[in-house]
């Protein structure tokens, strides 16, 4: 089985790298990313199956990222993570792309499921991709 | 019992009782002209005598009489002065909790994120605990490390609850010296779950090194977050860009705040500080959000001017006295 290349986006450095260090202790080919630009750099230069992004970010936030990666890379499937209870932003992220959403703070089980269950709908679009290519 | 005497004031099943009030002034010194004029008239012998003596006393009387009506009328005009100051107070004191519900949506946020990171740690430390392969050494340091994160994300979830408390303090504070730029930078943090909702881009332009200014935080701070929220109301659903500004001028600090909305109408300009006056609809809006806003910068010298042209958006401009050094160093905007 191919692994999973996740790419985890927050402004909190220490969430990014504790969170990080658990998905890889979980098999995940995981990189962090501290801002929009810098995650978008990073899809650029490697290709990424999944990104957690936070909704909330100084600078460029969220929704404004999702845009551009929906835009730029539509085959990435982006998991939405949001510290607000507020259900607009993540509505809103879902009708502009996003695959699911997370509430901070996240349970690491609810975390794999939905990062596997995007890599699952990235993986059966690619198969059909193929197929129909 | 504030409140009942104040909606009564301004109650507007119909306007106070203009008649009975001009008469209660009135009759007293009427009748004192009447009766002294009387008085005078039966006690003077001479046709000719009792004419003069009769007008003297009735010029007197007359004017002893309008004294007494302008000390009685200056008495009620202190009086609904008081009563509408006490409304203004206890108006702004309900103003701010209703941002306080608004703000814990940003709080929540803020809980979250330190929240997030502790779930984590713990989450690591499980992680290692579970682990057979990790190196003594090795587990020592992430366990050292995974500690003190969480005493750092304690130390975050604190100040958060302290400025909790700072939001909710009694807005009877002294007079202090504010720090515009710092508590601008606060207020904005109040409204950023509308930000980030409207997809309103914030340009700050802050002049460094500005003089503290004269006033209670807690009351500029509901100015301030007043006008951003009106800011934002104007560009509801067209995006924009919600300017702060900051300068000195003169002996005062001027703080404006500037939509890109559709501006504002002259006629509306003219009436915006009016009390009751708005243009929100009776659901949206009381009418009383500039008017308490002015009140307030009234109160401590200051001044708000308004700048629009219908196309091109709208800046209210917030003038405030400087402080002087030997003002009571209080609340500066930091606590907020």
């Amino acid at each position: 089985m191919r692994i999973v290349k996740l790419l985890l986006v927050d402004d909190e450095a220490r969430f990014v790298e504790t969170l990080s260090k658990r998905l890889t202790a979980r098999g995940f080919d995981v990189q962090g990313a501290l801002s929009g630009p810098q995650a978008l750099d990073l899809l650029r230069e490697r290709p990424f199956d999944v990104v957690l992004l936070d909704v909330w970010m100084p600078g460029m936030d969220g929704l404004e990222v999702l845009k551009e990666i929906r835009r730029l890379h539509p085959s990435v499937r982006v998991v939405l993570v949001s510290g607000n209870a507020s259900i607009t932003a993540a509505v809103e992220g879902i009708r502009l792309g996003a695959t699911d959403y997370l509430l901070k703070p996240v349970e690491i089980d609810d975390v794999l499921a939905k990062v596997e269950e995007a890599f699952e709908k990235k993986r059966l679009e690619e198969d059909a991709a193929d197929r129909s290519g | 019992m504030k409140e009942i005497r104040a909606s009564n004031l301004w109650r507007s099943d119909g306007p106070p009782d203009v008649r009975r009030a001009v008469w209660a002034s009135v009759a007293p010194p009427l009748m004192f002209v009447v009766l002294v004029v009387l008085l005078t008239a039966g006690a003077t012998s001479s046709s000719r005598g009792r004419m003069a003596t009769l007008m003297v006393v009735a010029c007197a009387a007359s004017v002893a009489a309008a004294a007494w009506v302008s000390v009685r009328l200056v008495q009620q005009l202190r009086a609904v002065v008081r009563q509408r100051d006490a409304f203004y107070q206890e108006f702004a004191r309900l103003s701010k909790l209703a941002s306080l519900g608004e703000a814990a949506c940003s709080i929540a946020h803020d809980l979250n994120n330190p929240l997030a990171i502790m779930n984590e740690e713990a989450g690591w430390l499980q992680d290692l605990l579970n682990s057979t392969d990790t190196h003594a050494d090795v587990m020592r340091r992430e366990f050292a490390a995974s500690v003190e994160q969480v005493q750092i994300q304690i130390g975050r979830c604190r100040e958060i609850a302290r400025r909790m408390l700072t939001w909710t303090r009694n807005p009877e504070e002294p007079s202090g010296q504010v720090d515009i730029n710092t508590l601008l930078t606060k207020t904005l943090y109040l409204v950023e779950t509308e930000l980030v909702a409207t997809g309103v881009r914030v340009l700050k332009q802050l002049e460094p090194g500005l003089p503290l200014v004269m006033g209670s935080a807690a009351e500029l701070r509901q100015v301030l977050l007043h006008l951003m929220k009106n800011a934002l109301d104007a560009m509801k659903g067209t995006g924009g860009t919600l300017t702060i500004t900051t300068v000195r001028a003169g002996d005062a600090v001027r703080a404006s705040i500037a939509d890109s909305g559709p501006g504002i109408q002259p006629d509306v300009v003219a009436r915006i500080f009016e009390p009751f006056f708005t243009t929100k609809g009776e659901e949206q809006g009381t009418g009383l959000g500039l008017t308490i806003s002015l009140w307030i910068v009234q109160r401590i010298g200051g001044r708000i001017d308004v700048e629009s042209t219908p196309g091109s958006g709208s800046a209210f401009h917030v003038t405030l006295p400087t402080a002087q050094p030997g003002d009571r160093p209080a609340h500066n905007g930091g606590t907020g």
